[in-house]
């Protein structure tokens, strides 16, 4: 949703275009992602704000290029990784269906790191960074857990530094206050998605505009 | 340079795809990029609408032309 915002305000048309595609790709993963939580007995999403386990980073809409660039760079690349070490895990279901989207990703991680060399957003990335970590999760949490079960193919530590080195560059400074953290959520800030979004992504402001039956 | 919009430096690059392994690869379009990473995003997010077998870029300015559009061959 954050990156279709960006299809006509990006600094390029090539840019418009490629947030468009990007955005097109993960709705088709996140369908994926539904079907296969649903195969493996997940209960149904969330319905309100504060049910939804997005990462703060996507709460808001950006108002800088800098924070989709650092989106694009960081959170698709710690997406990836995630997505990688389920699907080199042992579960058949997440093995078999998660191989298309890591084709598709890696364009993501090609956009979204050139346009790192390009645009300033140290401080955008330094940002996305801290909430990646968090959404990865402590050290011996639940992440370390399902790798020790062999159903992720690596823990907190090595993806934290496959992360290191699919951005080029060190982690931020400053520790994440972890008694904070909901392990559900995966987040330490509170808060949730702004009410106009959450409405598009439920459908709720497509009604407003359907015709009344009579 | 012509198409510096956004980017200080960049290069244009040719797309070429194919539909089937027995069909010659052909040229679908172009892309303006600063490096070879943003191209490959551009062309895939650009001309990603058939069902390509194969899609390569070539930087325009790595073609040697041996002559063109109403030049003599020799």
């Amino acid at each position: 949703m954050r990156y279709a915002e960006w299809c006509i305000a990006a600094p390029s048309l090539e840019a418009d275009i490629a947030a468009a595609a990007m955005g097109l790709d993960d709705i088709g993963h996140s369908r994926v992602l539904y079907g296969s939580l649903k195969e493996l007995g997940a209960p149904d999403g969330a319905t309100d704000q504060s049910g939804y386990a997005n990462v703060a980073y996507l709460d808001r809409s950006w108002t800088d290029w800098s924070e989709f660039v650092a989106a694009n760079a960081v959170l698709d690349s710690g997406f990836s990784l995630m997505i990688e070490a389920l699907a080199n895990g042992n579960v058949e279901v997440l093995r078999s269906r998660l191989k298309k989207m890591l084709q598709e990703e890696r364009y993501h991680a090609m956009h979204g790191r050139s346009w790192m060399r390009e645009a300033k957003a140290d401080d955008a990335v330094a940002h996305a960074w801290r909430e990646c970590l968090e959404w990865f999760g402590p050290e011996n949490g639940d992440v370390d857990q399902l790798q020790r079960e062999g159903k992720l193919a690596q823990g907190v530590l090595e993806l934290r530094r496959l992360l290191e080195e699919r951005i080029g560059g060190h982690a931020p400074d400053g520790g994440i206050d972890w008694s904070t953290w909901d392990p559900v959520r995966r987040r330490t800030a509170p808060g949730g998605i702004d009410k106009e979004t959450l409405d598009m992504m439920q459908g709720l402001a497509e009604k407003r505009y359907m015709p009344t039956s009579g | 340079m012509a198409y510096s919009r956004v980017h200080a430096s960049v290069r244009e690059y040719d797309v070429f795809a194919r539909k089937a392994r027995v069909e010659p690869l052909r040229q679908v379009g172009s892309v303006v990029a600063p490096d070879d990473d943003l191209a490959m995003a551009y062309a895939r997010a650009t001309y990603d609408e058939e069902r390509w077998v194969e899609m390569m870029i070539v930087p325009r300015d790595a073609v040697i032309r041996l002559w063109g559009p109403g030049e003599s061959e020799s």
